[in-house]
């Protein structure tokens, strides 16, 4: 593994193909998903991550039970979610469903946290879009003592409270999953990172560089002042999306109807202005490199770079074809992002870093 | 240097909306310059901007231009607003444009409302759509406001001359504005980062 990760993250919806009308079955996307997970570990991806939605048009509501499946059909590939909702899971289910994870996976795993936009969504778990802040602050801080203390007594404002609770099964060889706050907008996230120095990752894709450049120099400054290490030592990741072909004009014909109606963005500015504005890249490998290894000009060294490719209605024959030049692309990349790269940079936090980090710690005690 | 912004949110050319815009920002230099503040005025002509505001919308960023026009705003110590009056309220691009410009932009900026119309029966569209906009957005706005009908362009109106009305609603705002003092802007992203600070430190 090099000192950078990189992979795919998926949002786990069924869209139908523009170009010819017709959708995938719920199950037809689903397996496709597993083909896509096992694709990344083929052409040597390090991550796979899927998001968590509990409404249609999206098949990803259980990320645990789809990861798992992948964890016992893969060997290298590490598993991370975009994101999973602390707002609205129960911190123990979450605590236990990975900590199960970690032990079937033998540790490929991390989690992404993240706050969720969809507004139904919170009243269906019994909670309040309105609370979303003070919820991910509650509970992510009894989701850390679940991880780290083995009998918890806790009592909060949005759970009922927990006396005399033990977590079963421990984290696997006592080191929990590590840790990303995922944020699109908001630098509460940012902070909140920061303050437990833990990962943070900026979507990125929906956004102008000068936003994600903002987020994550705050998240640095204030990582250092929590006293968890340099700016530069902070640990962050970032989202991209590409479409590839060998030849650039084919990648922009072919990808352009995908685009127009894509959900999130589509019926908006044109392909061109939205590949300028944002970290979008359609046309050959090469131009995905060179783009890529412009996010570093304003993040600085980072440690995880996921890209969107199974969206929009893409049928999977061509993100399969994605993922064979992405495959070639990362090979480049690993090379490039090395260069010039501090050694005091930490490499992507995993199971084995951190076991082998707190090994150190107990010895140094 | 007192920094006043003109939004115009006219869609013709030439624009009676403009026309009125350019009236009241000459009248409001006027009577800051009387009040010994000297002036800088810049034009936000929003009908340039209509597909980037319609971007911005669907999408949830601003591209480059738009966001120079966000910033213009913004950094302004008044603003002036105008907009013609369509189906009984304020243009749909003037009112979009407001839609999307980020949060915290006009919070107690001084504010003089203005509006065009084809006859004079729409003049309370300043009162009805306008005032509450801003008012709504935290902005303070001067208590005169000026509606310019097709008429008031001619000679034969019987209403009080329209240089007369925006000559009272410029000075108006000129006492307001200079009452107002220094404006402080605030920062959405400042704020959040620092809620969040203090529920994390207790």
């Amino acid at each position: 593994m090099s000192a950078m990760q990189f992979g795919i993250f998926t949002v786990g919806d069924v869209t139908p193909d523009p170009t010819t009308g017709r959708a995938p079955t719920e199950h037809e996307r689903i397996m496709a998903t597993v083909a896509i997970a096992e694709k990344a570990e083929e052409v040597g991806l390090d991550v796979f991550a899927t998001g968590e939605h509990h409404n249609p048009p999206f098949v990803c509501s259980s990320p645990t039970t789809l990861l798992g499946y992948l964890a016992a059909r893969t060997n290298r590939l590490v598993f991370s979610t975009s994101t999973t909702l602390i707002t609205t899971n129960d911190p123990v289910k979450i605590a236990e469903d990975f900590s199960v994870l970690q032990h079937l996976s033998g540790g490929r795993v991390d989690v992404m946290l993240g706050r969720g936009n969809t507004g139904p969504v919170y009243p269906w778990f019994g909670e309040d879009i309105r609370q979303a802040v003070p919820l991910t602050v509650e509970k992510y801080a009894l989701l850390r003592r679940l991880w780290r203390e083995e009998v918890v007594d806790w009592e909060g404002q949005f759970r009922t409270p927990l006396h005399g609770f033990t977590l079963a099964p421990q984290p696997l060889d006592g080191v929990p999953p590590f840790v990303w706050h995922g944020s699109i907008r908001t630098p509460e996230i940012a902070e909140l990172a920061a303050f437990h120095g833990d990962g943070f990752f900026a979507n990125h894709i929906f956004w102008p560089a000068s936003h994600t450049e903002r987020m994550v120099q705050f998240y640095r400054r204030r990582f250092e002042h929590y006293g968890h290490g340099t700016a530069a030592q902070a640990i962050v990741g970032l989202g991209g999306q590409v479409f590839m072909r060998r030849n650039s004009q084919d990648a922009v014909d072919e990808f352009r109807p995908y685009f127009d109606v894509a959900p999130v963005y589509g019926h908006g500015p044109s392909l061109e202005e939205f590949s300028e504005q944002t970290p979008l890249t359609v046309g050959s490998p090469q131009q995905v490199v060179e783009k890529t290894l412009g996010f570093k000009e304003y993040v600085g060294d980072y440690q995880r770079q996921l890209f969107l490719v199974d969206h929009a209605g893409l049928p999977l024959k061509t993100v399969l074809e994605q993922l064979d030049l992405l495959g070639e692309v990362v090979a480049t990349l690993r090379v490039e992002m090395e260069k010039d790269r501090p050694a005091d940079v930490p490499d992507a936090p995993t199971h084995d870093s951190l076991l082998a980090a707190s090994r150190k710690d107990t010895e140094d005690d | 240097m007192t920094e006043l912004t003109v939004v115009s949110g006219g869609l013709r050319e030439p624009s009676s909306t403009r026309l009125l815009a350019d009236r009241l920002a000459a009248s409001a230099a006027t009577h800051l310059s009387q009040l010994g503040l000297s002036v800088n005025t810049r034009i936000v002509e929003l009908r340039p901007l209509a597909r980037s505001i319609a971007d911005a919308m669907t999408l949830g960023f601003a591209n480059a231009e738009l966001e120079e026009a966000y910033e213009t705003v913004a950094s302004a110590d008044g603003l002036i607003a105008v907009t013609p009056a369509f189906n009984a309220s304020y243009g749909g691009l003037f009112k979009s444009f407001f839609d999307v410009l980020p949060e915290e932009s006009l919070t107690d900026m001084p504010v003089l409302i203005g509006a065009t119309g084809g006859t004079e029966r729409h003049s309370l569209v300043l009162e009805h759509a306008l005032r509450p906009l801003f008012s709504y957005l935290r902005a303070v706005v001067s208590p005169t406001g000026v509606y310019a009908a097709t008429e008031d362009f001619g000679v034969t109106s019987d209403q009080p001359p329209l240089d007369d009305r925006v000559d009272r609603a410029g000075a108006d705002f000129a006492r307001l504005l200079s009452s107002c003092g220094q404006r402080v802007r605030r920062s959405a992203f400042d704020e959040e980062a620092a809620r969040m600070e203090r529920l994390l430190n207790p």
